[in-house]
C-alpha cells in the first residue's frame, strides 16, 4: 500500500465525520441544530428531524441518507488496506460505483414521483452502499506499484 | 526537450492551481448561488402545501450533490489545461481548496444579495417554510420541534464569518473524496515517490 499518510488523514478525518453526524446527543446536547455538530453539518444537509436517526433521543446532524453515505465512505476506507492485496479485475469499482449511484437517483425519484415511499432504513441502506462504492474507486490508487 | 524545460515541467508550485481553483471554484459556488435563489424564491412565492419537498429542502440536496463534485471537475480542469500527471496528494489538496474557494464565494454572493438587492429574503424564507411545516400533517409536538430547528438553523447561518468557517471542513472533505475520483479517472500515473 502507498500513500499511507494520505490514508491516515483521511481515515481520521471521517472517523470525525461519523462523530460528528451523529450529533449533539453523544455530547449531552438537548438538541443538534445550533450545537457546534449540527453547525459543521448545515451546509450539507437539510437535517430534518423526520429523516434523521436520533441518538440519547436527540436528532442526529445528518439525515439518514447522509448518515449512510459517511458511515460507508468510512466503512469502506477501513477495509482499503485488505482490498488493495486482491487482484480483482479492472474498472469493476467504478461500475460498482455508477450501479449505487443509479439506485439513489431512481430511490429518490421514484419517492418524488410517488410510485413508493422511502423509509429511513431504505435511505441509510442506499447511502451506506454509495458511500462504500466512492471508498472503493478511491481504494485503488493506494495500490503498490507492484501489487498492480 | 531541454533539462531546463523538464525541470519547469516536474516542478510543481502552488500558483499551478489558481487556475483550475479559480475557475471551477468560482462556477460552482455561482451556479450552487443561482440554483438556492431559483429555489428560495420558489419556496417564497408558493403556497403552503404542507408537503416535505419543498423547494428549499430539494434545494439543500441539490446543491449539496452539485458541489461536491466540483473536486473531480477541478482535477479533469487541472489535468486538461496545467499537467495531465497529478500525485494522489496534489489532487487531495485541489479538492480540499475548491470546497473552500466555493464556500468562500457562495457566502460572499448570499451576502452581497441580501445586501444589494432584497434585505428580507433570509426573512421571507423563514416565514414561508415555517407555514409549510404549519401545513403538515404530524403531531403538533414534531411539528414544533421542526419549526424550531428551521429557526435556529436559519439564526446560526446568518454570520459572515461562521458561515465560512462551519462551511469548509465538511465541504472541504467531500470535495476532496471526489478530487480522488478524479485522479483515479483522469489523471496519468506518474512514478510517485512519497
Amino acid at each position: 500500500m502507498q500513500h499511507v499518510w494520505l490514508y491516515t488523514g483521511i481515515l481520521a478525518a471521517l472517523i470525525f465525520l461519523v462523530i460528528i453526524s451523529l450529533g449533539g446527543g453523544i455530547w449531552g446536547a438537548e438538541q443538534t441544530i445550533g450545537h457546534w455538530t449540527g453547525n459543521l453539518l448545515q451546509g450539507v444537509c437539510h437535517q430534518m428531524p423526520q429523516r434523521s436517526f436520533s441518538v440519547n433521543g436527540v436528532q442526529m446532524a445528518v439525515n439518514t441518507r447522509c448518515f449512510g453515505i459517511f458511515a460507508g465512505l468510512l466503512a469502506g476506507w477501513v477495509m482499503i488496506p485488505f482490498i488493495v492485496r486482491l487482484r480483482a479485475g479492472k474498472n469493476w469499482t467504478l461500475r460498482l460505483l455508477l450501479v449505487t449511484v443509479m439506485l439513489q437517483i431512481a430511490d429518490f425519484v421514484g419517492n418524488l414521483i410517488g410510485l413508493w415511499v422511502n423509509t429511513n432504513i431504505s435511505r441509510f441502506s442506499l447511502g451506506l452502499l454509495l458511500g462504500f462504492a466512492v471508498s472503493m474507486v478511491i481504494s485503488e490508487l493506494f495500490k503498490s506499484k507492484n501489487s498492480k | 526537450m531541454s533539462d531546463v524545460e523538464i525541470k519547469s515541467e516536474d516542478k510543481f508550485t502552488f500558483a499551478n492551481y489558481w487556475p483550475s481553483l479559480v475557475i471551477v471554484g468560482a462556477i460552482f459556488s455561482l451556479i450552487s448561488f443561482v440554483v438556492g435563489l431559483f429555489f428560495g424564491y420558489q419556496q417564497i412565492n408558493s403556497e403552503p402545501a404542507g408537503s416535505f419537498f419543498s423547494p428549499f429542502m430539494l434545494s439543500s440536496g441539490v446543491i449539496c450533490l452539485l458541489t461536491a463534485f466540483a473536486g473531480m471537475v477541478t482535477v479533469w480542469h487541472y489535468t486538461k489545461e496545467i499537467s495531465p500527471f497529478l500525485k494522489l496528494g496534489q489532487g487531495a489538496a485541489l479538492g480540499f481548496l475548491t470546497g473552500a474557494v466555493i464556500t468562500v464565494l457562495s457566502v460572499i454572493l448570499s451576502e452581497l444579495w441580501v445586501m444589494l438587492f432584497d434585505p428580507e429574503y433570509t426573512e421571507k424564507i423563514l416565514q414561508s417554510m415555517i407555514a409549510n411545516i404549519e401545513a403538515m400533517d404530524m403531531p403538533s409536538s414534531t411539528r414544533e420541534d421542526m419549526i424550531d430547528a428551521m429557526a435556529d438553523s436559519m439564526d446560526t447561518q446568518q454570520s459572515f464569518f461562521r458561515q465560512i468557517f462551519w462551511g469548509i471542513p465538511v465541504t472541504g472533505l467531500l470535495n476532496l473524496l471526489t478530487a480522488l475520483i478524479g485522479v483515479k479517472v483522469f489523471a496519468k500515473k506518474d512514478e510517485e515517490t512519497f
